[in-house]
């Protein structure tokens, strides 16, 4: 078959998924614009009367904004690193996936970071962070790698987004006018010329290395964040890699979910089919057995040393927040691995619910490491006030949480109307190695 | 599709259960479990006023560790002599299950023939708890705290004695005392000994740091004796000793500059990076242009 005359079969088969808009789909962007123009009245209530309409406090200066942040962010290192690998070794069913963990990336480094400014009191001097730097500050290295990071991610999701862009351009000719100009610029100039083609994948080749590199190093200043602080609970040497490993814990879960969903509401079976599901799932077993283990000796650490303050840390874990924890480390670890060890419990919904709990787990075990211990400083608090003492999350800090979650899905839905979410391209390179189609003759 | 609504509400049930925490609910409890701790003490304050103190707290008779200190209690104070008592103030139990009243140095009291004075600490009761009281005979005595310099050698020297109803000074005998220096949170004990002939001395330590002045407050405290309770006396002196640090600093993350193996790294790394993000871009100018000539061959 002629690889134009394949061209034109893709677009045609995912174009009702890019032009179409169902019933079901309206309702969902209107529920989202409905969930985010909450937390846009939220939103203008925290910046008029200050952070006294949330839950932070003077002692526990962090809440769910924090958690938030470092949820996203992390799903981005693990969404980086992930696209990294499937591209850099050329895994054989990396193009089910691939669309999906790009996209995941570039949108939770854009969401993510929105959240620690909710937690600035004075965001009218944010300025001084960039005019004043202190370059031996972690927060300063963080703001650093991040946009370091934001700029990598989009240029890299650019990179991949280019051959199908160029396809959709050459192949809408009952798109309307806007959408080609769209992909015409979009698309920058390749025609899929074997020069442009080789230069191309040379310079994806290149990104996705400089990407895993990055999630690795911006994540582990992440970490350094809390670590490099002496907080009981925080000052810990493995907190890095363990870090790592939770992002790729809740990355590999969130990609799951993203693969369950669009497979159902898309009819996508045919290309992300169960072999995916497993293949994402016994990762998804063995980096929950690593981070059983991380957990296992964070903690065991903490209580054998039998310091003062870990000791009054592990004791408020197991008295206030038991469920939660008990939720966290057992619940949010044990699930997973009791589900995915066994061969037979390996079904697309039976691993989609593994990834379900993991997430909920992984964000109650970042709610664990930022409050208890913001509850139990070194120095005893001065103020007798429950509120200053113990941190409860207030409405806003939820309208503002789930703003995040539905901008989140409502931009996901939005990119999918322009791109499909099986990259075309990834389907001609496919075909063309297995000489199924004819490449095309440009003199 | 019943079926599906029951499963995602238990599900969402679920969920929202665990964010509620366990200990949030009220809790009831049963005061038949628990014995009720009533503790009646005195202390004579550095300014010679005595504050009078009533320690409520219910113990779990199963758990020790069990405490819940009786809150808003109303306890009254008297002065008793006999027959006669004399109301000296009402004070109620804070949320640690303590009730204080302070009467000031002038206050007069009701004195036995011994000289004790007998203080009466009530609990008139309420429907769930029964009433306690407790009484407590306290003689009054008198401390001197002197901070010299005797031949060079710091000295701390304490005069202790009780007054009769004459005003006639006796020196006390075989007294415990602790001398201790105050701290940021509490105090630190320098050294235990006993007042004999009404006298207790005390070569103070030369290596004892003060605040940014150099001052210290040297405290000496009886500390629950029989016949006088607890009694307090502080004095502030320029006794402390500046510790000039050695050593410089080595941490260079909290100095003003960061050292330049971090310039050297981040540099190395942000070059290295930003290069390659550069020859990315340049590469994609190139794919242009190639696309862009092909489309003027083509129009050609």
């Amino acid at each position: 078959m002629d690889i134009e005359q394949r061209k034109r079969e893709l677009v045609k088969e995912f174009s009702p998924m890019l032009r179409k808009t169902t019933t079901i789909s309206k309702i969902w962007i209107g529920f989202l614009i409905a969930v985010i123009a909450v937390g846009f009245y939220a939103l203008i209530l925290q910046f008029t009367k200050g952070h006294i309409v949330t839950g932070m406090r003077d002692n526990v200066v962090w809440g769910i904004y924090i958690i938030n942040f470092i949820f996203f962010v992390c799903l981005s290192y693990s969404g980086a690193f992930i696209a990294g690998i499937l591209h850099f070794f050329k895994t054989p069913w990396k193009n089910s996936v691939s669309r999906i963990v790009e996209i995941t990336t570039v949108l939770s480094i854009i969401i993510g970071p929105i959240f620690i400014l909710l937690c600035i009191g004075r965001l009218d001097r944010l300025h001084y962070l960039f005019l004043y730097p202190r370059i031996q500050s972690p927060i300063t290295w963080d703001i650093i790698a991040i946009l370091t990071d934001l700029i990598g991610c989009f240029l890299y999701l650019y990179l991949t987004f280019i051959p199908d862009f160029s396809i959709l351009r050459d192949n809408s000719d009952d798109a309307p006018k806007w959408r080609k100009k769209l992909y015409s610029i979009l698309s920058f100039g390749y025609q899929d010329t074997t020069s442009q083609r080789e230069r191309l994948n040379k310079i994806t080749r290149i990104m996705s290395t400089m990407i895993i590199a990055m999630a690795i190093v911006t994540y582990s200043v992440l970490a350094w964040i809390f670590s490099l602080t002496v907080q009981p609970g925080w000052n810990s040497t493995i907190f890095a890699p363990y870090f790592i490993i939770a992002g790729l814990y809740s990355g590999v879960s969130v990609i799951i979910v993203a693969m369950y969903l669009i497979r159902k509401y898309y009819h996508l079976n045919h290309y992300i089919r169960k072999v995916h599901f497993v293949g994402a799932g016994i990762i998804l077993l063995v980096i929950s057995l690593l981070f059983g283990y991380f957990t296992f000796t964070e903690y065991f650490s903490r209580w054998f040393s039998h310091k003062t303050h870990d000791i009054e840390l592990l004791e408020t874990l197991f008295n206030r927040y038991f469920w939660e924890f008990i939720f966290a480390n057992y619940i949010g670890v044990l699930v997973p691995i009791g589900i995915l060890f066994f061969k037979k419990f390996r079904t697309i919904k039976s691993i989609t619910f593994a990834a379900v709990i993991a997430i909920l787990g992984l964000w109650f075990n970042r709610y664990l490491i930022v409050v208890p211990t913001l509850e139990t400083p070194y120095i005893p608090i001065q103020d007798t006030r429950p509120e200053f003492i113990h941190y409860s999350s207030t409405w806003i800090e939820w309208a503002l949480s789930f703003t995040g979650i539905a901008a989140f899905i409502l931009f996901f839905m939005l990119i999918m109307k322009l791109v499909p979410i099986i990259p075309i391209s990834g389907i001609i390179d496919q075909e063309r190695k297995s000489k199924k189609i004819k490449p095309k003759i440009i003199l | 599709m019943k079926g599906k609504i029951f499963k995602l509400t238990y599900i969402a049930s679920f969920i929202t259960s665990l964010l509620i925490s366990i200990n949030c609910g009220a809790q009831e409890i049963d005061v038949s479990n628990y014995r009720m701790l009533y503790n009646f003490s005195t202390v004579k304050q550095h300014d010679n006023s005595r504050v009078l103190e009533v320690s409520f707290i219910a113990r779990n008779k199963k758990s020790k560790k069990d405490k819940i200190p009786v809150f808003d209690a109303e306890i009254d104070f008297f002065n008793i002599l006999n027959d006669k008592e004399v109301l000296l103030g009402t004070s109620k139990t804070s949320k640690e299950g303590i009730a204080q009243l302070t009467l000031p140095e002038n206050q007069s009291y009701l004195t036995d023939e011994e000289g004790y004075f007998n203080f009466k600490a009530v609990f008139e009761g309420t429907a769930g708890l029964d009433g306690e009281e407790e009484e407590l005979a306290i003689k009054d005595i008198f401390i001197e705290l002197y901070l010299s310099e005797i031949d060079s050698v710091k000295t701390v020297l304490v005069k202790a004695f009780t007054i009769d109803s004459l005003r006639v000074e006796t020196p006390v005998e075989e007294v415990d005392i602790i001398i201790s220096i105050g701290g940021m949170l509490s105090k630190m004990t320098l050294e235990e000994g006993y007042i004999e002939n009404g006298e207790y001395e005390f070569e103070f330590p030369t290596d004892i740091p003060g605040d940014v002045n150099g001052d210290l407050t040297v405290y000496s405290i009886i500390d629950d004796h029989k016949e006088f309770g607890n009694v307090n006396k502080k004095e502030t002196i320029n006794w402390g000793v500046f510790h000039k640090q050695d050593k410089k600093e080595n941490n260079k993350l909290w100095s003003d500059a960061a050292p330049i193996w971090m310039y050297v790294v981040l540099t190395f790394m942000l070059v290295g990076v930003w290069a390659n993000y550069i020859y990315t871009i340049i590469n994609l100018f190139k794919i242009k242009k190639e696309g862009v000539n092909l489309e003027l061959e083509s129009k050609v």
